[in-house]
């Protein structure tokens, strides 16, 4: 067999931006028939956005792929399903209502012409089946009536089925128990030896040990290297990932320095007691004392965003999250209670969340804290002006005029009037989901130092942040969410890149007491 | 395990039950104050006189079972127009044989439907802002075919669509075709890829189905049905009937509801709005029995359909927290 024909995918230079963002730079990629190909990155690497154009969710921007050999059509899903690439997501794609086989075989036939017989259907399925679950469940069965390890095992069935040359498996395994996981491992063994290729996404190195032949690294949407798996050890993973370069960027203790952590005596603000994020994860607590800054940390998905939303809307399921006062405590059940408490919160999405696109920066900041602005019932544009002077300048928001559309700001001028929104109701707990995502360098410093400023007064700030470099400078303590559970907490002294990253993948485990004290009270 | 219990069991599995049972009930209390009603010789007339609503509200079905809040309010002046295109335009030009009529009368509704479909699946407009444009469309057409004076015709055939073929009522056929086309695409990969759609569209697109071929085959059939509801109308009352178009509109979509078929798409059936239109059909009746003033009927089908609605919502939300 030649080398030509073993090559199942190639990817070449693939880019794509969306809108401002590259999320995929140029990411080149070969894969191998009969080979588990792992792909490796921390957030915001690429991997979502290079899975999504190798199923014809996107178009590239440049570049392309081929499979065996043949350059592919790009139209939608199905043009690449029919070149031979199907993909499984770490999101449970299906359609509740209808039957197992129907999930199973969905997107085979034609709209209204059969290509397979309800027969074969019916064996094949099962066969499938019977290898992932041991059992197959009864074919007739709504999908929604199954467990949710069941509902995704269908949706690799799916893939499974229809016999790709090239099986994306996106984070597929995390919604699996852990028979089934193996189960599905065996039944790759079996379909690889018979030449298919497998790209193999996933959070897991102990899945990626099990099952890769090679290990391929994405960092800041380039493919920075390939390795074999005896070659992937996590130090130099991990040393993929994070890139040597980056700690250059981090001034010799950070420009946070200085930040000691809350007093010894501060007040807890916020408790939160027995919350589960997801049934089968282990409960959380959590104290939050005054003047402190908390950073969320994780791979995307992992429980720190259901956290940071559980502060401010409350629990979704199990546990409590009680707001501690001076006049007594108040449990969080809504985002108008968590708003009454004193506590803010910045949204991820700042577009769909955040912004009222058609209204001006001055509507903007104000549409939180419009009642102060009131006069016999009518509001006052010069009282609202007034208010927003006092943070623009502390803000250093640049901007036009306080009447132009909130759009003409840059992302990191637009975030600054949300903060600055939350700022005029004077928390005492700001939540921020993520606030610098796409927020220029120097903007980013100016909404470091304000919450630097922020938790001297007495503000306890708790961060998600999805940038690894930002909670080494910024944060007292780290509580890093692996699978819906918070697994680590790392505390100033113990915050590295590498020390982070590894814990992301549930590597290196380096607890610590949180909080660590300090002799002089600063709040 | 309580009757509240094993009643929503029974609902959460046939969705249609509920109207089955309020289409029963309200059937025996229509009997038995009426007891005429149910006589043998009256079913083909009671049949004929259901039938325009029974087929209107299979019309309605598929577009919303296709999801994405999916909904075709042009249904019944789309109706109304093919009643009126045969009493107007075709009958007086001597066009009366079945075999020309049905199909012009199945095309237009189809070709109206496929335009709906095309509005929402390719060029991405809301069903209902899409749906309202061809209603308002629709009914101007139809107001402008029917002129100023009401037309009015026959044929040997309608007479037997609203009377009986032999001893077969026909509004059996009428009814019965949709059911039948139906149940002859079911043999298709259609209507479960409608379903699916319905269900999930993300995942379905995933899956390589082709969602804007479905979603407009799902409109192009509820026109093709709107095309017999038509002939129904036409068979039953002989003549144009432009204003009662927004009548059928709305009445279908409660029907649809009320037959248990979810407007988020998905969930339903063709069956249940049958049965839904059964209960808003003998409601009506049994208002007229009772002398109830007609001003109070719409008051009353709006309370039901509420009514059925909450009681949708209510299996659902059971039905989910039981999965959860």
């Amino acid at each position: 067999m030649s080398e030509q024909s073993q090559v199942a995918l190639e990817v070449t230079g693939l880019a794509k931006s969306f809108g401002a963002t590259r999320a995929l730079r140029s990411c080149s990629l070969r894969l191998l028939a009969g080979e588990v190909h792992a792909l490796m990155g921390e957030n915001g690497s690429g991997k979502s956005t290079l899975v999504k154009i190798l199923t014809g969710v996107h178009a590239p921007d440049s570049g392309g792929y081929r499979v065996g050999g043949r350059a592919v059509r790009l139209g939608g899903p199905a043009a690449a399903i029919a070149a031979g690439v199907m993909a499984v997501y770490q999101e449970v794609l299906v359609v509740g209502p209808r039957s197992v086989l129907e999930n199973v075989w969905l997107g085979a036939d034609g709209v209204f012409r059969r290509k397979i017989s309800e027969a074969d259907k019916r064996e094949r399925a099962a066969a499938v089946l019977g290898e992932l679950l041991g059992e197959a469940p009864d074919l007739d069965t709504p999908v929604e009536q199954l467990s949710l390890s069941d509902r995704q095992a269908c949706g690799i069935a799916r893939a499974l089925v229809r016999e790709p040359r090239v099986l994306i498996l996106d984070e597929a395994t995390s919604a699996l128990d852990v028979a089934t996981r193996d189960r599905l491992f065996e039944a790759i063994a079996r379909h690889k030896a018979a030449g298919m290729a497998v790209l193999f996404v996933s959070h897991r190195m102990d899945e990626v040990d099990a099952i890769s032949d090679r290990v391929s690294v994405l960092r800041s949407g380039e493919s920075v290297a390939t390795l074999e798996a005896e070659d992937a050890t996590t130090a130099e993973l991990v040393r993929l990932m994070t890139g040597a370069e980056h700690l250059t960027d981090i001034p010799e203790g950070g420009a946070m320095a200085h930040r000691t952590g809350p007093a010894a005596d501060a007040p807890v603000l916020l408790r939160v007691r027995g919350l589960r994020l997801r049934p089968d994860a282990d409960p959380v607590d959590f104290e939050l004392r005054a003047g402190e800054m908390v950073g969320l940390a994780g791979l995307e998905g992992h429980g720190q965003d259901a956290f940071i939303k559980a502060l401010w809307h409350g629990p979704a399921g199990e546990g409590s999250v009680t707001r501690v006062e001076v006049g007594g405590e108040s449990e969080i059940r809504s985002e108008q209670r968590a708003a009454a408490a004193g506590i803010g919160y910045v949204p991820r999405d700042r577009r769909g969340e955040a912004l009222f696109g058609t209204l001006s920066i001055r509507e903007n900041f104000s549409a939180a804290t419009q009642d102060k602005d009131t006069r016999f019932g009518l509001l006052s544009r010069a009282s609202a002006l007034g208010r927003f002077a006092e943070y623009r300048s502390g803000l250093k928001v640049r901007m036009g005029r306080e009447s132009d559309p909130i759009t003409t700001l840059s992302g990191g001028n637009q975030q600054k009037v949300v903060i600055a929104r939350w700022l005029a109701r004077r928390p005492d707990v700001l939540l921020l989901n993520d606030p610098t995502r796409g927020v220029d360098i120097g903007a980013k410093r100016d909404i470091y130092a304000l919450l630097d400023e922020l938790t001297a007064r007495g503000v306890a700030v708790v961060m998600l942040s999805t940038e690894v470099d930002e909670h080494i400078e910024l944060m007292d303590r780290v509580l890093v969410f692996r699978e819906g559970s918070h697994s680590t907490t790392l505390d100033r002294r113990s915050l590295t890149r590498q020390s982070l990253v590894a814990a992301f993948f549930g590597r290196t485990v380096t607890s610590s007491v949180a909080g660590s004290a300090s002799p002089d009270g600063d709040s | 395990m309580n009757a509240l219990d094993f009643l929503r069991g029974l609902l959460g599995k046939r969705p249609y039950a509920f109207a089955g049972l309020l289409a029963l009930l309200l059937l025996v209390v229509n009997t038995a104050l009426q007891p005429a009603f149910l006589a043998f010789g009256n079913w083909a007339a009671v049949l004929a006189s259901f039938a325009p609503l029974a087929v209107a509200a299979m019309a309605s079905t598929p577009a919303i079972l296709s999801g994405g809040g999916g909904i075709d309010i042009s249904i019944g002046p789309l109706l109304t127009l093919i009643d009126i295109v045969i009493v107007a335009n075709l009958l007086p030009n001597g066009l009366t044989s079945p075999f020309v009529v049905i199909p012009v009368c199945l095309a237009i509704g189809a070709a109206i439907g496929a335009v709906n479909g095309a509005l929402v699946a390719v060029l991405r407009f809301q069903p209902v802002v899409a749906t309202l444009c061809a209603n308002i469309v629709i009914g101007g057409l139809a107001t402008q075919v029917q002129g100023d004076t009401v037309p009015s015709g026959s044929t040997s055939w309608t007479k037997d669509l609203a009377g009986s073929f032999g001893p077969v009522p026909g509004a059996l056929l009428t009814i019965g075709a949709p059911l039948l086309i139906w149940w002859a695409l079911s043999r298709t990969p259609f209507v479960k890829a409608l379903y699916a759609v319905g269900g999930d569209d993300a995942t379905a697109f995933s899956a390589g189905v082709n969602v804007p071929k479905v979603r407009i085959a799902a409109y192009s059939l509820g026109g093709l049905y709107a095309g017999i509801a038509g002939i129904a109308l036409m068979s039953l009352i002989s003549e144009g009937a432009a204003s009662m178009s927004a009548q059928y509109t709305l009445l279908a979509i409660a029907a649809v509801a009320l037959g248990g078929t979810s407007l988020a798409g998905g969930r339903g059936s063709l069956l249940g709005s049958l049965l839904g239109a059964a209960g808003i059909y003998l409601i009506n009746n049994l208002l007229n029995v009772v002398r109830v003033s007609t001003l109070w009927s719409t008051a009353i089908y709006g309370a039901m359909l509420l009514f059925a609605v909450v009681v949708g919502a209510v299996l659902t939300n059971a039905r989910r927290r039981a999965v959860a």
